[in-house]
């Protein structure tokens, strides 16, 4: 009941921070994603518009790939670097640390959700419409922030021990981001790239919001198994490595 | 029941020792075994108890390892050996202001604060006023901390920090904090808080301080406790050594 009360005030200081002496504020969430995907729409379009199935549109389909992967990539960078931005009050007051990983990440969901604001608009201008099916991405931002926190909280501990791990990290996500199909469909790669990328379980997490939010990919019944077990696993694991590291990691910070 | 109950605990710092700081260096150590891990003993074997409406003084030198053992009593490092049982709430007075941030205001700042030390948040919202009058900064509450001279910070944080007591209290020099005015109100603070009945850890390096608060007074010396007893004693030991 008490780490609830702390998450929200956490949750929200994160959200109101991040953009506190800018002079739209909050209104970056909705715009961010916008020129992001409008800059990749003008290098991209001409390339990959025209391999996607035909009831399909390259526009919504390439903003949602930004809005999920950048709640993944910023929230797994941002809940890694949290308990390290939070020693200050770590080594003084007597906090469960996992609050501070967690909140980051669920402050990625809700920024997640304003971002599907800005892509409900690209989806109307393409031609689209919303799908039935729509609500079902309140599962997709659950499982990726339960993948985004779970690896965080194991990140953030490596992160304190050793220092190198952060720019190792950093290019694995770069890595992690191409074999992601956030601006190609997965039609336009080689079959044994096609493997590669599919096991990607932020493939499975895209393919799954695409379909349910503007039925602009196919996703099965495995994409969604695959989905809710790799975010399962994470938190699980991310927890049990957490607690039991933790008390060794303290006295580092 | 002992509100603080210490039993033989120890402390030890696992410190990478090497030549340099460059990882080329560091993979020659480790392979020719000149790196080790070293482990830096900071307290060793301490035990002693605190009752509730007890105050207990902790001194020594600087690196004596007060701050260390101030840390383990509020349960921010768990001790390599031996058990540390502190039981109720806990109100850790070391550097406050602890989450404070400049981008925030006075009013979220306060909020914060009080649920990070474990308060409840609908009962903070009902004294954040009286908390920012206190403090003498009730017209600059809505206000970023950054608007806040730095006096102002410490004493909002003061407010906030000895607004309710707890079952232990534990205070790191943090008797007395802004101008002469401020002082004053903030040391009768802080006598009110010790003779509320708490629990009470004072760490000090101010020796009347000690000897007008404390009833019992531990010294330590390198980690381990040289001598602990009534206050007059181990004070007057302490300044003749």
């Amino acid at each position: 009941m008490k780490h609830l009360q702390l998450v929200r005030l956490l949750v929200s200081r994160e959200l109101t921070l991040r953009y506190k002496r800018s002079v739209i504020g909050i209104g970056w969430t909705l715009l961010n994603p916008m020129l992001t995907s409008f800059v990749l729409w003008v290098v991209f379009s001409y390339v990959f518009a025209g391999r996607l199935p035909d009831d399909q549109q390259y526009a919504p389909y390439l903003m949602a790939g930004i809005v999920l992967n950048s709640f993944f990539n910023q929230g797994l960078m941002l809940s890694a670097y949290s308990i390290q931005s939070n020693s200050g009050v770590l080594t003084k007051i007597y906090v469960a640390p996992q609050v501070f990983p967690i909140s980051v990440a669920l402050a990625g969901l809700v920024n997640f959700f304003i971002g599907l604001i800005p892509l409900a608009a690209v989806v109307y201008v393409s031609g689209q419409s919303l799908s039935l099916t729509f609500p079902l991405v309140i599962i997709v931002g659950f499982f990726l922030a339960l993948l985004v926190a779970g690896i965080g909280l194991s990140l953030s501990l490596v992160f304190i021990r050793f220092d190198d791990t952060k720019n190792i990290v950093a290019i694995l996500l770069l890595i992690l981001t191409y074999v992601t199909p956030i601006f190609y469909p997965i039609s336009v790669l080689s079959e044994r790239m096609q493997r590669i990328v599919n096991l990607n379980p932020l493939t499975s997490y895209l393919d799954c919001f695409r379909w349910a939010f503007s039925n602009n990919a196919t996703a099965t019944i495995n994409d969604w198994l695959y989905m809710s077990a790799t975010g399962i696993f994470a938190i699980l694991i991310g927890t049990y490595i957490f607690k039991k590291y933790w008390p060794r990691t303290v006295a580092m910070l | 029941m002992a509100t603080i109950e210490i039993t033989n605990v120890s402390f030890t710092y696992r410190v990478l020792k090497n030549r340099s700081g460059s990882i080329r260096d560091l993979f020659k150590d480790f392979i020719t075994r000149k790196a080790h891990v070293e482990n830096y003993v900071a307290l060793k074997d301490v035990s002693f108890t605190v009752d509730s409406g007890e105050v207990i003084a902790i001194i020594g030198k600087n690196g004596a390892g007060k701050s260390t053992l101030l840390k383990i009593l509020a349960r921010v490092l768990p001790p390599t050996t031996g058990t540390a049982k502190v039981s109720g709430s806990i109100a850790p007075m070391i550097e406050l202001g602890a989450g404070f941030h400049p981008e925030m205001s006075g009013t979220e700042n306060v909020l914060l604060y009080s649920t990070l030390m474990g308060r409840d948040v609908s009962k903070t919202k009902s004294r954040i006023q009286a908390i920012g009058e206190w403090a003498g900064v009730s017209d600059h509450m809505d206000f970023p901390l950054r608007a806040f001279s730095s006096g102002m910070v410490a004493r909002l944080a003061f407010a906030t920090a000895t607004d309710e007591t707890s079952d232990v209290l534990l205070i790191d020099e943090v008797l007395s904090v802004g101008d002469a005015d401020f002082r004053a109100k903030s040391s009768a603070r802080m006598d009110e808080l010790i003779h509320q009945g708490s629990a009470v850890v004072l760490v000090s390096h101010d020796m009347n301080t000690v000897k007008k608060l404390a009833t019992k007074a531990v010294w330590l010396e390198n980690g381990v406790v040289k001598m602990s007893g009534p206050v007059d004693q181990v004070v007057t030991a302490y300044e003749n050594q």
